[in-house]
This record gives structure tokens, C-alpha cells and sequence, in this order.
């Protein structure tokens, strides 16, 4: 099964569900880290999925990614990417710790899973609520490197069904000063079923 | 000579010759596939995603998959005049990006060792010899296939130094 095209109104539906999820998952990374966390407006972009790592900064660029699936009603995956340098300030401001190396020990891997835990969560409780629908996370994983190696583990799963990829991204960042900026993208990636699931549940809601 | 780089993305294959080098940014689980004939210069890369093709799906990209790939590059590299029998393969990629499975509701057995096996038998099927590959484990890489030489270099954000195949 693949996409099918959607219209503006479809598309209007997942940039304000998706809002309302990420604006409980930014509500829960501000109270974290102690400082007023800021959203773009989402974007929904259905696009070929060779286009995805171009997409998420270019398939060499070296991100830590936290991926966790979505199961329950809805399937599919999610995915946070935090460029190198945040992530290792946001590890740095967790811990309380100014030690550069810690971002990638242990230690820090588990607090950036957590975080994804939490945000994904966070996320997922608010869209189910709306949808009425069941929205659990399954465990995060972590993988600190390129971009492209991040992600192709979630596109060798969507293409078994299709060619084309359903993202719908949501851009945050901090309030600090740019030197000590915070920022990273959350992207949503229903499988093409699920996207019907999510669609018809909207109309419900309504 | 001063060479050209050209990318190959997500699911496709490219066929070039001396001084090109083909390049693959950022495979994970993916398989890197390069094919060359020295005797002409000539060779082909393949970023794949999934091992076999499976009849009845309808696929619009079938070089996607290990198999239909291969079989692909070989066609492509036999009208522009390599002989079958002067290639070798070389292969990149494959990990498992994920080390910690478990709980995840992700197969144990992950893509990037089925792709490899894939690989695997079906070039032992061809007789087309499999000279180096640089695969599995749990990190990405980006790989460098010059066709001046037929040389393959692997970069990974890990290992610092490049691993030449």
C-alpha cells in the first residue's frame, strides 16, 4: 500500500494535530531543561524516500537520532534529531555537567533516550487524546552518526510498501543565545495505513 | 585528470567510467554494492535496501533490492562492453544500526545481515568474485568507489581513518 495524495485539507488537519502533540512535548523539554522551548509551524511533506535523508540535513551530516516505533492504533515510526552540538548541550544541561565527552557515554545516551521517551510520550498521549485513539511508544534507540544511516532503517520499512515517505517535522529550539542554542527536529512517520487511521480519526473528532 | 564525484542515492545505480568516482553517503543498514571490470575502466554502484524482490508486489523501483539490483548493474555494464567474467564485487554497509533489539518489536535478525547474505549468495550464484567489503557492525559509512582504479574508500564518523577496500 502506499500514500495516497493528499489534499490541503488533509494536510491542514496533520500540521494542527501535529501541533497540539508537539506543543505537550515542547511544554515537557522546557520544564526539562529550565528554559521557554519554541516551535515552527509544522511541516507535512510526502516525499520519495531518497529524498529523506536530504531532508532530515544531507546523508553525511552527523546527528544523534532517536528513534522509537509507534504502536497501538496507529503505526509507524517517530524519529528526534538533534544536530551534534545540541545534542551535547542539552546532555551538558541535563546532567549538569561540562564535560564535552559525556553527551556520548553511557550515561548520555541514556539521557537523550529518555528525552525521547519523554517527548515521544508526551507527543503521543496529546494526539491520542484528541484522536481517541491508542498511541503508545516502544523503547527508543540511539544512534549517533550520519544522517543517512540514521534513518534508512525506517525507509527500508516503509519500502517494502511503497516509494514515498509521509513527514510531517516539527522544528523547536531554545531561547538561549546562539553560542548555547538547543535545537532539533521531531518528525512523525505513520506508516501508509496508519495515515488513513490518523485521517479518519480526525473527521471523528471533528 | 581531475575526478568527478556523482552521488548515488537511496535505491539507485549509476554506471560510469575512469576518472568518475561514485559516491554513497550515509548507509546504514543499506548495502553498498560495487561492481568493475579493470580491464575497461568501467563500473557500477547500487545502494540497495532490501535483499529479495518478492513476486506479486508491485514495485516500480525494483533496484531497490539486492537481487534485481545485481542483475540490473550487470545488464547495464554488459551494453556499455564489460564482460561478465572480468567483475568483481566489493561491498559496503550493512549494520545493524540499533545494537539494543530487544523490546523494540524490531526482528532480531536484522535487514543489514540479510542484506549481506543476500549478497552473498547471489554473487557466489553469478561466479562473480567478491574481492573486499567493509560490512555489518553498528555504524554507518559513506563509500568512494574510483573507477580510475577500482579502488573503494569507506568513511565512518567512528573509525577516523579511512578503511580502502
Amino acid at each position: 500500500m502506499s500514500f495516497t495524495p493528499l489534499n490541503e485539507e488533509n494536510l491542514d488537519l496533520l500540521r494542527e494535530v501535529s501541533n497540539i502533540g508537539m506543543g505537550h512535548a515542547a511544554t515537557a523539554l522546557s520544564q526539562m531543561i529550565g528554559e521557554t522551548v519554541l516551535l515552527r509551524v509544522p511541516k507535512v511533506t510526502l516525499a520519495d524516500i531518497a529524498d529523506v535523508p536530504t531532508l532530515l540535513g544531507g546523508a553525511e551530516t552527523v546527528v544523534a537520532g532517536i528513534t522509537l516505533q509507534l504502536l497501538g492504533d496507529v503505526r509507524g515510526n517517530m524519529l528526534l534529531v538533534f544536530p551534534e552540538e545540541s545534542a551535547r548541550r542539552l546532555v551538558g544541561r541535563l546532567l549538569g555537567s561540562e564535560d564535552d565527552g559525556i553527551a556520548l557515554s553511557e550515561i548520555g545516551i541514556s539521557t537523550l533516550k529518555e528525552v525521547g521517551n519523554i517527548l515521544a510520550s508526551a507527543y503521543l498521549t496529546a494526539l491520542g487524546g484528541v484522536l481517541h485513539r491508542v498511541m503508545i511508544p516502544s523503547i527508543p534507540q540511539f544512534a549517533f552518526d550520519m544522517a543517512g544511516a540514521v534513518v534508512d532503517y525506517v525507509l527500508i520499512e516503509l519500502s517494502e510498501s511503497g516509494d514515498t515517505a509521509l513527514l510531517v517535522e516539527t522544528e523547536f529550539h531554545g531561547f538561549g543565545d546562539l553560542a548555547e542554542k538547543i535545537n532539533g527536529h521531531f518528525f512523525l512517520l505513520p506508516d501508509p495505513a496508519s495515515l488513513e487511521v490518523i485521517l479518519a480519526a480526525v473527521e471523528e473528532a471533528k | 585528470m581531475s575526478a568527478l564525484r556523482e552521488r548515488v542515492g537511496i535505491a539507485e545505480i549509476k554506471v560510469a567510467t575512469a576518472p568518475t568516482v561514485l559516491v554513497s553517503y550515509g548507509l546504514g543498514s543499506c548495502l553498498g554494492i560495487a561492481l568493475y571490470d579493470a580491464e575497461i575502466k568501467i563500473g557500477a554502484l547500487a545502494h540497495t535496501m532490501l535483499p529479495y524482490f518478492r513476486a506479486g508486489i508491485r514495485e516500480t523501483r525494483t533496484s531497490k533490492f539486492v537481487d534485481m539490483a545485481l542483475q540490473e548493474m550487470i545488464e547495464l555494464l554488459q551494453h556499455q562492453g564489460a564482460e561478465p567474467n572480468r567483475l568483481r564485487a566489493k561491498l559496503v554497509g550493512g549494520a545493524n544500526m540499533f545494537a539494543d533489539a530487544p523490546g523494540t518489536g524490531r526482528s532480531s535478525e536484522g535487514i543489514g545481515s540479510r542484506n549481506i547474505q543476500a549478497a552473498h549468495a547471489i554473487l557466489g550464484e553469478l561466479g562473480i568474485p567478491l574481492l573486499a567489503e567493509d560490512t555489518g557492525g553498528n555504524n554507518g559509512r559513506t563509500m568512494e568507489f574510483d573507477l580510475e582504479n577500482g579502488v573503494v574508500s569507506v568513511l565512518s564518523v567512528r573509525n577516523h581513518d579511512r578503511v580502502i577496500l
